[in-house]
């Protein structure tokens, strides 16, 4: 039979639940004007919309009777994986958010090498220096190619000095 | 016939030029890399490269598209065989005997039979796509927006209901998808939906956002939290590339039945290789002289699903490039590459874009040439790239995919919203959410609701045509009972459980 339901599952459902309240409270707000086409741009909203009500139910429905059906094994080792590891989910994170920090003072390349560093540390890595240089090099490298050779403008930053008049 | 084999040497004289033969080479070698590394797949290297297609001719950059696409599912099988992890989900039916004959120090026939019978089946499937083409063409040609759009609930359906784990998960997926796809300014009245007064919004939210946001973002946060401490081995290389008499006598028999298995399972909404590739693999155990070397390393095993997965991926471009219907999540990404371009397809680009059409089908044939070349004698160079530390490879994938995101508009909005569909998708990944029916529902969507709008001007509002027209009924038809056949199987057995106990 199905596995235990856990908390998550509710959750999920809840969302899913909520997500469809909101957009077809979203969708009834629109306009009913069709124009010449009769069908004006709130139809197929609402059916959406409505839709992911309906299915937020059916989620329900299967968590309280025993649970979701054929679902993700929660035990990591049947998955063939090792527990949640907070650490490295907080590392990658935290890779995406300085990139999103630095990108338009610093430049493409130095938010570039920052996420670059801080990602490899999440998967594991402890050698900074390497991971500095090799994310340097890589995003170094796109930042000309997509510049000089695209005409694709991407922020230098801090770098333009260096980089001259290879950006906006 | 003499018509489709003209239309194809135009093809080929658009593929053989020098720049379009440099964009096959440039597309299949990309291909060949990520089909090999795991955790990118050929559906994300498009999405980034998507961005792109603003500096590039359509021609070339499609050839390019589809070089990656093919290049892919050649690559993965390297992947599957040394390392035992399926580079790609299509693999995973080889990853049960490949790895086993490479343990065994059978790895260079295992890699051989991989890649002759990707070629074999990649080429036949090529031709059934040419042959098959101009036929659902010339029927499609028929088709108003009433079937069209019957066919594009078909395809929502059978992709996110009946393939996968959970029918309710999938249409989940699915309907968040088709909410997405609604964000922005409706086509036919300029009226905003969903955008909430935000200006980032008024575009409707980027295929390449969403697309590189599940799949690598969300990959990246899954594979290091729940992978990145576990430790992997790459099997070394072993024994010689050329197979014995006796690996032939067994691979091509193989190669041809996975072809008729692969090619017909592409061509219809079944969502892609995976399918077909178990599929193959139980019939080769079946039909085996050798069921005992099952498990062991048989080389039946490889040659079956390999070859399998190649057939349907040719398979899965007769409905994108004939009718405009995506069936997997990388069709869709492909349709969303053609879409950047103005170019619709479906029968009327085989009238209008002739010469593209045909330029993308030749470079399909020439594409298998180049990939057996690159996938058997520069087998080492694919085995050094698999041993590419991982903490490098998805720092790197991540440069690369906030680098997608980030031209679009350079804009920080779309590093932020990447991140967010980053966060989704791992939610998805580990409470068993499929990522194609929300790529699909973001892409077709916004078309299926123009279709369904036109169909109902035509018929002056009357809903009733798509029950009238025979193609659109019997598709529909079909769709339900797609659905709720299985859904009463299960109620009846569970209810009649309860009855019992």
């Amino acid at each position: 039979m199905s596995a235990q339901r856990t908390r998550a599952e509710l959750v999920i459902s809840l969302g899913v639940l909520m997500l469809g309240g909101f957009a077809t409270y979203v969708a009834y707000q629109l306009p009913e004007a069709g124009g010449y086409a009769r069908i004006g741009p709130n139809v197929i909203p609402k059916v959406v919309a409505g839709s992911l009500i309906l299915l937020g139910i059916w989620l329900l429905a299967e968590y309280f009777s025993g649970g979701w059906r054929s679902p993700v094994p929660e035990d990591p080792a049947e998955r063939g994986e090792h527990a949640f590891e907070r650490r490295a989910f907080v590392w990658v994170s935290a890779g995406l958010a300085a990139q999103m920090l630095l990108i338009q003072q610093a430049g493409f390349v130095i938010a570039g090498t920052a996420l670059f560093v801080l990602v490899a540390r999440g998967f594991g890595s402890t050698r900074l220096l390497r991971d500095a240089a090799i994310g340097l090099a890589l995003t170094l490298l796109v930042f000309l190619f997509f510049v000089k050779f695209l005409n694709v403008g991407l922020p230098p930053g801090w770098l333009r000095p260096l980089l001259g008049g290879a950006g906006l | 016939m003499s018509e489709t084999l003209n239309a194809l040497l135009t093809g080929f004289g658009v593929a053989l030029t020098p720049i379009n033969l440099l964009w096959g080479f440039v597309g299949v070698t990309l291909g060949t890399a990520v089909g090999v590394l795991p955790g990118v797949g050929p559906a994300l290297t498009v999405a980034m490269l998507l961005p792109l297609t603003v500096k590039l001719d359509p021609t070339g950059a499609l050839i390019m598209f589809a070089g990656i696409y093919y290049g892919a599912m050649y690559g993965g099988s390297t992947t599957t065989i040394l390392l035992n992890t399926p580079g790609e989900s299509a693999s995973i039916a080889t990853a049960l005997e490949g790895n086993k004959m490479a343990k065994r120090g059978r790895a260079g026939p295992a890699l051989a039979t991989a890649a002759i019978g990707s070629f074999v089946a990649g080429t036949l499937a090529t031709l059934l796509l040419t042959l098959l083409a101009p036929i659902i063409v010339e029927f499609a040609l028929k088709f108003g927006p009433t079937e069209y759009f019957a066919l594009m609930v078909f395809a929502f359906v059978t992709v996110a209901a009946v393939l996968g784990a959970s029918t309710v998960r999938g249409l989940t997926m699915l309907f968040l998808g088709l909410l997405l796809g609604l964000v922005g300014i409706d086509e036919q009245t300029g009226q905003m939906r969903f955008a909430f007064g935000v200006p980032e919004l008024l575009d409707g939210i980027d295929v390449v956002v969403l697309a590189v946001g599940l799949f690598a973002v969300g990959e990246a946060l899954y594979v290091a939290a729940y992978q990145s401490r576990i430790r992997e081995e790459v099997t070394p290389m072993s024994g010689s590339l050329m197979m014995s008499r006796e690996d032939w006598r067994r691979s091509w028999p193989a190669w041809l039945r996975a072809t008729g298995i692969g090619f017909p399972f592409g061509t219809i909404p079944a969502g892609g290789a995976e399918i077909p590739t178990f599929l193959s693999y139980a019939l080769e155990k079946k039909l085996s002289k050798h069921p005992e070397e099952f498990g062991n390393g048989a080389i039946e095993g490889v040659a079956g699903p390999e070859a399998a997965n190649n057939a349907s991926s040719a398979g899965v471009l007769v409905p994108l490039l004939t009718l405009g219907i995506p069936t997997s999540a990388t069709a869709a990404i492909l349709l969303a590459a053609f879409q950047n371009y103005g170019i619709q397809p479906g029968p009327l680009l085989f009238q209008t874009q002739g010469a593209l059409v045909w330029g993308l089908i030749a470079s399909l044939y020439v594409g298998n040439v180049l990939l057996l070349v690159l996938n058997l004698p520069l087998i080492g160079l694919w085995v050094q790239v698999l041993k590419i530390p991982r903490p490098l490879l998805y720092a790197g994938i991540l440069v690369f995919a906030t680098l997608g995101a980030y031209s679009l508009h350079q804009s920080v909005v779309d590093l932020v919203t990447l991140y967010v569909f980053g966060l989704l998708g791992f939610m998805m990944r580990r409470w068993g959410f499929p990522v194609a029916p929300a790529v699909i529902g973001l892409i077709l969507g916004p078309l299926a609701e123009s279709q369904f709008r036109r169909a109902l001007a035509i018929s002056q509002g009357d809903p009733s045509v798509f029950f009238t027209h025979p193609i659109s009924a019997t598709l529909l038809a079909i769709t339900a009972a797609l659905v709720l056949v299985p859904w009463l199987v299960r109620v009846v057995r569970e209810w009649r459980a309860r009855a019992a106990a």
